[in-house]
């Protein structure tokens, strides 16, 4: 009797060598006692969320911006030489900033290289405009809008904001709003009116992203500036085209600026982590 | 008492692996305790049909080929038909399930709760919770444990890890560790280098089974002690890596690369060496190690999943994940092979060969196998509620996926009625006639 006492007493070990007496759905006390839960959790504080959501809407900013200008050259508002003029100025001084930024050299020989992508780009653009104009030319707007419509929200989901996540593919996303500006620009009346968009374009979406990057790692406290300046010309810009369409920008801005960090933080108690022995290992360097 | 046992897996000879030789060294003591053992599997390639092997273990080699990573479509109700044929045909009353992974485990289990059949599922292995595809694989996990009767896990931490992955009651799970046949994995001494000392590698080189720590564990170690010679057998994407390392360090006589090494050629490689090196990031149980233990070496590993449950602290030196720590190990290991501190090569074996056998599964299993018989019938209400706890959604889903399956088995009753099913012939009748001496022509 007291030998089966001392045996009951003795710890459980967690192996699986030794019989220990007890059936083989024994659960003992330390069951899932190595068991962690939520160990690297990040707290959030609100207006620091806020601040960070200015990188999504930077993007659609630029969405936006890009359909109002589409519109306006529609409209007759404005013209392609305009656009063109202003476009290639606001790039020359956005690279020489970028340049300044990035404390290169002056290596003559990259200096070279981009002069002649951009030349050889001009060149092909301005040939292919043309085929651009009539390339969709058979297709109802409808089609062409709602094409542009998911080409563009294809750009906004799939760019790079940052993050490390596997939807990401910066290729894709540029190349989504290239497809939707090809789209729009057959719209247009002049091979002119076409060849000034699709650069736009490219500017807008495959240029500004790496100006902004940069902006973003050595002057972190400009982007609320840049945010307010760049909201208020899309707001200007897109009133002056349609009431409604600023009214649903403005709602769309305080969804993901208010209402979807609010949102985050709510749900973070809810967060269920688990970690324990069963997790695949992290090699400790 | 004596069962018919159904084992099914997509995993089976001709393939080699571990679920493998587990369900048929399973399936062989079973079938010495007097039980009636059948095998469901997919087809092969052209292997397909009914196969016998040793002793009467009757083998479905289902027509249905294998699509991803050797397992079926999952199509939850085409297997319906032929599986509940098997199952009456054979008079099964246990439906033995292996391996989250094998769709046709999972769907033959939920077709033999809807025929009341008790369903027995081994997890063999370790899953995460973080990333898409574990999370959908756990939902498709809970769906599965929530009809069946009791479920095995290989190791302790294996056991932890399915409770909460399949939100299972932990005594609904037993443990009953893998075995090794000790008589294949025999120790020798005239095969070992006794000038040198040998660390061998036999495992996959990928990611997962720490071909980067091997990587970076073999310069260092080659670099302090001068008589230690590496054997590695495997191969995989990381084989480049290790080469890479050969070559920087000017190593080429002290690393063999043997590539892949062939089930029977394991014991030869194994029994060259002094000291079994096992760097995995995330092992349920690592049958490895305790072949390499019952071969008489020495074993270092890293503590990771259930690998500290299975050898006691003379036959193991566990590390951390680390270059370091592995490094530190190694050095202890080779110090007491130095100082001849470690266990005698046949003490290990008798130790192996006493204690992971496969009698002593099978004996555990049967009592898993007796407690499930015994226990009440679940009616379908009680399972289509059991299935609702799954979730908020995927419990609605899972319960019409239920209640349609029995449709589809009352439709199949009536096409098929069980009456016109004929019963196939039981082998133990045959082995009893045999046994007994009775000459089978002159008895027909």
């Amino acid at each position: 009797m007291a030998m089966s006492c001392d045996r009951s007493r003795k710890k459980w070990q967690k192996v699986l060598y030794k019989d220990q007496g007890v059936s083989d759905n024994y659960v003992d006390e330390s069951f899932l006692e190595e068991m962690k839960k939520n160990l690297h959790i990040r707290t959030y504080e609100f207006w620091a969320v806020v601040r960070e959501s200015n990188v999504v809407m930077q993007q659609i900013y630029s969405v936006w911006i890009f359909v109002a200008v589409y519109f306006h050259m529609r409209n007759f508002v404005l013209t392609p030489q305009f656009l063109f003029e202003m476009s290639s100025a606001v790039t020359i001084v956005g690279y020489i900033v970028n340049f300044v930024i990035l404390h290169e050299n002056a290596l003559t020989k990259s200096r070279w290289k981009d002069g002649k992508t951009m030349g050889i780009f001009l060149i092909l653009g301005f040939s292919l405009s043309p085929i651009l104009m009539t390339l969709t030319k058979t297709i109802s707007t409808d089609t062409i809008y709602a094409m542009t419509f998911f080409m563009l929200l294809a750009n906004l989901l799939f760019h790079d904001y940052g993050t490390d996540a596997a939807i990401v593919s910066q290729a894709f996303s540029l190349n989504a709003a290239i497809f939707a500006s090809i789209c729009l620009a057959s719209r247009l009346p002049t091979t002119w009116h076409a060849f000034s968009l699709v650069t736009f374009a490219f500017e807008l979406f495959a240029l500004w992203p790496i100006l902004r990057r940069n902006l973003k790692i050595h002057f972190p406290r400009l982007q609320i500036i840049l945010s307010f300046l760049l909201g208020s010309v899309v707001t200007v810009s897109v009133a002056t085209v349609s009431s409604v369409a600023v009214v649903v920008f403005l709602l769309l801005h305080l969804f993901i600026t208010i209402l979807c960090p609010a949102w985050l933080i709510r749900l973070q108690p809810y967060k269920n982590n688990i970690h324990g022995p069963w997790d695949e290992a992290v090699i400790k360097q | 008492m004596k069962h018919s046992i159904c084992m099914v897996s997509d995993f089976f000879y001709p393939n080699i692996g571990g679920v493998e030789s587990h369900i048929y060294q399973l399936s062989q003591c079973l079938i010495e305790r007097g039980h009636k053992v059948i095998v469901v599997t997919h087809a092969y390639g052209n292997r397909s049909g009914i196969r016998y092997l040793s002793n009467g273990l009757k083998v479905y080699y289902l027509p249905i080929q294998p699509v991803y990573n050797q397992c079926i479509l999952p199509t939850v109700f085409t297997t319906l038909p032929v599986i509940r044929n098997i199952l009456l045909r054979e008079s099964i009353n246990i439906v033995h399930g292996h391996s989250a992974f094998s769709a046709l485990a999972l769907e033959s289990i939920f077709h033999a709760r809807t025929m009341n059949v008790k369903a027995v599922f081994t997890d063999h292995s370790l899953f995460g919770f973080a990333d898409l595809s574990s999370i959908l694989t756990n939902k498709i996990l809970k769906f599965s444990l929530a009809g069946v009767n009791h479920a095995i896990c290989v190791s302790h931490t294996c056991k932890e890890n399915t409770v909460l992955r399949g939100k299972i009651d932990p005594s609904d799970v037993s443990v009953i560790p893998n075995a090794v046949d000790a008589s294949v994995f025999t120790p020798t001494s005239t095969e070992r280098d006794p000038e040198k000392i040998t660390i061998v590698v036999m495992s996959r080189l990928v990611y997962r089974k720490g071909a980067d720590l091997l990587a970076s564990v073999i310069p260092e170690i080659c670099s302090r002690h001068s008589d230690v010679q590496f054997i590695i057998g495997g191969d995989g994407p990381k084989r480049l890596a290790i080469e890479e390392v050969r070559e920087h360090f000017q190593l080429h006589d002290r690393i063999r690369l043997l590539g892949t090494v062939g089930h029977s050629a394991v014991r030869q490689v194994l029994v060259r060496g002094d000291i079994f090196l096992n760097t995995s990031l995330t092992e349920a149980f690592c049958i490895a190690i305790v072949e390499a233990a019952s071969c008489g070496l020495q074993v270092v590993s890293t503590s990771v999943g259930g690998i500290p449950e299975v050898l006691p602290p003379d036959m193991i030196q566990l590390a951390e994940p680390s270059a370091t720590s592995l490094v530190e190990s190694l050095d202890k290991a080779i110090a007491k092979r130095r100082n001849c501190q470690l266990l005698s090569p046949d003490g290990a074996h008798d130790w192996v060969r006493k204690t992971y056998t496969w009698q002593n599964v099978a004996e555990r299993t049967e009592i898993v196998y007796d407690k499930i018989s015994a226990a009440t019938e679940v009616t379908l209400a009680d399972r289509l509620h059991r299935y609702n706890k799954c979730g908020l959604v995927a419990g609605k889903i899972f319960i019409f996926i239920a209640a349609l399956n029995y449709l589809l088995l009352i439709l199949c009753n009536w096409i098929s009625p069980v009456q016109n099913i004929d019963l196939a012939v039981d082998c133990r009748k045959l082995r009893r006639l045999k046994t007994s001496g009775v000459n089978l022509e002159q008895s027909s």
